[in-house]
């Protein structure tokens, strides 16, 4: 194979384009057309930088090459007309080298990948960490935070304090996503979805749905006027502010959590290995004996009285064994479904009191 | 047995009486070629109205607060563009389309295996199209091409329309993979061995159980998706049990293959008009046939990398994401191998070449977006944006519609012994590479910026790129219009072909143009591949094709 002056020029001029696109990347202002507004967002950023500058160096090379051989290898006129190209059917070290190297860059890619995909996989929520739940309607969101009652239309957020965002839907599926922080989940109704983050950057930012969800799905973003809310990140004390006014203009709303009109059932006495019998046989179908978030139908409750990763109840305080009791008598409605009551689960009181018992053995 | 004259113990070198009559010569026709044709007209049909749709989204977006249409409306126009565009233009076209009228010729059969199968598929897809036409008559789909569950249950009765008119379709789809992968496996003239069939049976071959194992989850489905709709059965509810997510996977399980259903045989047109028009031989044929193979493979293992924000859990979102970012390793080899056939070439830039070297240049740009989006971390922010939409109109209005073109160029002569306008040719290339690259080039940073896909409005910010992309989209309309006018007008007016206009070598262009009902008076023997320009052709009985000898033609039965 004869590889001219040209070639070599040409590939000289692809080289420096090549890198070219590569340093532009590098210096690229994403910050400052996209604030980055929690501790991962930056992170993501970076990996975008590395796929756009290897994506753009590749391009160039593929492009340049092509471009180049359709300007050189085009049929002069004084070729004749049944001219032949060179009769080449194979190169092996030229197509071992161009395996081999994209299988690297792709090895590569996916240690960067897997790396801060389990970086930013959602944790569980440590002592100081707010946990909030984020629900889709259409056409707009609503947020519920521990210890204010009923749901709120705004989300605020301190800065600087890790969150836990447990995300569902009331009707179809929406998504939440927040551009300047580089976050998108699925609101899938029938199903709790999870992030964590840490909120960095004090603002404003817009929120808005990204899965088709009907007529005013485009409205479904801040400032329209059917979801005028924006996510606001605040200092701590006027997060604090915020959130007291909230609790207090929401003191009489209702939660979607029936309490107890029933008697409450006594308790005492309850033995917990007939409540593990009874478990297997009656709630493992649709809760698992594993951490909070690792749902089947209903969430997970290992823990469910002990571990802080467990949500409070709206009103702040941790669940009680008496508040299990309750949840058993009365069933409970979410907005992922329903839990069948103590009648249509046929429990005795006896039962509620040896599950209570089994339950709070879990810690 | 029809017109396939295979007979027991060989292939009999004798052939059938054409029929006579206009309806079982050009209607219900068991002939492969006319069926073809058939399948080009009319997926040419479902182009216009789906493109007519596209470009009415593209003047409800030329203001961000919309007005031309309501939100009602235009949910249901973007549905309709997505589900014509993808099951009732591409797939018939590349396989049903360009399959039926080259494939049985290059490997030098007289027919599909089951030529009744043939007719009855295509004349499914007809009505099908109808099906999903009339249910603008009920209330249209308005949940997008991939009707995901609740949303879909909320829809009108046109949905469940929807439904039947997409499964009809799929049931063509899979009788047209049977029959394909039956003959290229059956029905390969002698010594037409795996290693010398051209690229573009090569293509066909790895789409044919493509389409009928992943047309089958489909069909699943839908089948769930309209009995929930129409007698209340709760697979997708999740208030009683059901689970929406069971729905993305059946749908993308089917709709992920059917990406590579409509690229593959995209890339068997490239194979076969590059070394036409470099007069070299494609280089690394091997590789290239391998690599199909290892797309369509790895292809089955990768749907739920569109499922990444949906919630599924972590453990199944690595694996898809590495096997997702494998597949950019056959499809590098592809590239590659085209952009070096051309080194050393003598090219010729008939419009057929130029789409070619554009489907080169476009669907590398997609290609590229698609291992972004492999990235778990970074489709967490382009998931549901127009980068989406960008990526993949790159990959299908780059990559497989640009192919389509390129192969409707080429092969036109053969349809109907002449050749299209090469100056309107031209113009319709340039004017759909400016279009094309207007048009959905600005969506890859407006999605990043922020707006996301299926919106009739949208934030004031973005206004002016979208004039721009809606001014460009009407370019790109006005080079598809240039063709069909230049196809239809060279139909009488153009320049009489001859048997082989470009100088291919592969056996269509060894019979005359257009091709003769029985395509060969006798079975070929093939000694080579077909892509040694300079050499002696590697077939052997042909000496008759071409000579006013007549073919050996059976009493009828």
């Amino acid at each position: 194979m004869h590889l001219d002056r040209g070639f070599w020029t040409a590939t000289a001029v692809i080289a420096i384009l090549a890198l070219a696109a590569i340093a532009w990347w590098i210096v690229a202002p994403i910050q400052s057309l996209m604030p980055e507004a929690v501790d991962r967002a930056a992170q993501i950023d970076l990996l975008f930088r590395f796929l756009a500058a290897s994506g753009t160096a590749l391009l160039a090379i593929v492009l340049g090459y092509l471009i180049y051989f359709v300007a050189r290898y085009r049929r002069r006129p004084d070729q004749a007309e049944d001219a032949i190209g060179l009769q080449i059917h194979d190169h092996h070290k030229l197509e071992f080298w161009w395996t081999l190297l994209p299988t690297l860059f792709i090895v590569v890619l996916a240690i960067i990948s897997v790396k801060l995909f389990l970086e930013i996989e959602p944790v569980n929520a440590q002592g100081n960490t707010l946990v909030v739940e984020g629900l889709g309607h259409q056409w707009f969101y609503t947020f519920r935070y521990p210890g204010i009652h009923g749901e709120v239309k705004e989300m605020h957020l301190p800065a600087g304090q890790p969150v836990t965002l447990h995300v569902s839907s009331y009707d179809v599926i929406h998504s939440f996503w927040i551009p300047d922080m580089r976050l998108k989940v699925d609101m899938v109704p029938g199903l709790i979805n999870t992030f964590t983050f840490t909120p960095t950057r004090i603002g404003r930012y817009e929120l808005l749905c990204t899965e088709f969800c009907g007529t005013l799905h485009g409205d479904m973003r801040s400032g329209t006027s059917n979801d005028p809310a924006y996510v606001y990140i605040d200092p701590p004390d006027k997060y604090k502010a915020w959130y007291d006014s909230m609790q207090k203009a929401n003191a009489n709303a209702s939660d979607a959590v029936q309490v107890a009109s029933a008697g409450a059932v006594n308790l005492s006495g309850g033995n917990p290995a007939a409540g593990k019998a009874l478990f297997v046989q009656k709630c493992s179908a649709c809760h698992a004996l594993a951490p909070f978030d690792q749902k089947v139908v209903g969430p997970g409750l290992k823990g469910v009285l002990h571990d802080p990763a467990h949500p409070n109840l709206v009103n702040g305080e941790k669940a009680t064994p008496d508040d299990v009791a309750k949840i058993l008598q009365n069933g409970f409605t979410g907005p992922m479904g329903t839990m069948p009551n103590q009648t249509a689960n046929a429990l005795t009181d006896k039962d509620i009191a040896n599950l209570v018992a089994f339950l709070d053995s879990l810690k | 047995m029809a017109v396939a004259a295979v007979h027991s113990g060989g292939i009999a070198d004798h052939i059938h009486p054409e029929p006579q009559g206009f309806i079982r010569r050009y209607v219900f026709s068991l002939d492969h070629k006319i069926i073809g044709i058939q399948y080009i007209i009319t997926s040419g049909i479902f182009l216009f109205l789906a493109g007519a749709l596209a470009e009415m989204m593209r003047v409800q977006l030329m203001k961000a607060n919309g007005g031309f249409m309501t939100p009602d409306t235009f949910n249901q126009v973007f549905t309709m563009h997505g589900s014509t565009m993808v099951w009732f233009m591409i797939i018939p076209l590349m396989t049903g389309g360009f399959g039926n009228l080259v494939m049985p010729i290059q490997i030098g059969a007289r027919d599909v295996a089951f030529p009744w199968l043939n007719m009855i598929a295509f004349w499914i897809f007809p009505v099908a199209g109808l099906m999903l036409y009339a249910s603008f008559l009920m209330g249209a789909p308005a949940a997008g091409w991939t009707e995901y569950p609740p949303m879909s249950l909320q829809g009108q009765a046109g949905t469940s329309m929807w439904c039947a008119a997409v499964f009809l379709v799929g049931v063509g789809s899979t009788m047209t993979g049977i029959n394909f992968l039956v003959t290229i496996l059956k029905m390969r003239a002698p010594g037409m061995t795996f290693t010398r069939m051209p690229l573009f049976v090569w293509g066909q071959f790895v789409t044919a159980p493509l389409l009928m194992i992943a047309t089958t989850a489909l069909g699943a489905a839908l089948a769930a998706l309209f009995i929930q709709r129409e007698f209340g059965v709760p697979f997708f509810d999740p208030t009683k049990g059901g689970s929406p997510l069971l729905w993305q996977h059946m749908f993308w399980f089917y709709s992920h293959p059917a990406v590579y259903i409509m690229i593959l045989p995209a890339f068997g047109i490239l194979s076969e008009v590059i070394p036409t028009f470099a007069r070299k031989p494609i280089f690394g044929y091997k590789m290239i046939a391998f690599s199909s193979c290892a797309i369509a493979i790895l292809g089955f293992m990768v749907w739920a990398h569109h499922m990444f924000t949906s919630g599924m859990a972590p453990a199944l979102q690595l694996p898809f994401m590495v096997l997702t970012m494998l597949i950019a390793i056959p499809t590098g080899v592809k590239i590659f191998s085209w952009t070096t056939t051309l080194f050393g070439g003598v090219l010729k830039f008939s419009t057929a070449m130029l789409y070619a070297v554009g489907f080169i240049a476009l669907f590398t740009i997609g290609g590229v977006t698609g291992v972004f989006l492999a990235a778990v971390p970074f489709d967490l922010h382009a998931h549901g944006t127009y980068f989406i939409v960008a990526h993949f109109h790159y990959v299908i209005a780059g990559g497989s519609v640009m192919g389509a073109l390129a192969g409707l160029y080429f092969w036109y002569p053969k349809m109907t012994g002449r050749l299209m306008d090469e100056r309107l040719g031209k113009w319709s290339f340039w004017l759909y590479m400016i279009g094309m690259n207007g048009t959905f080039l600005p969506m890859h940073w407006l999605g990043l910026w922020g707006m996301p896909r299926r919106i009739a409005v949208y934030d004031p910010q973005f206004q002016t790129w979208n004039q721009i992309e809606s001014a460009f989209s009407f370019v790109m309309t006005a080079s598809i219009i240039l063709t069909v006018i230049n196809a239809l007008v060279s139909m009488k007016y153009g320049k009489r072909s001859g048997p082989n206009p470009w100088g291919a070598r592969t056996l269509e262009w060894m019979i005359p143009s257009p091709m003769p009902y029985y395509n060969f008076k006798h079975i070929p023997s093939v000694f080579s591949t077909p892509y040694d320009f300079g050499e002696p052709l590697p077939y052997r009985g042909l000496e008759e094709e071409l000579t006013p000898t007549p073919p050996p033609v059976a009493a009828a039965h």
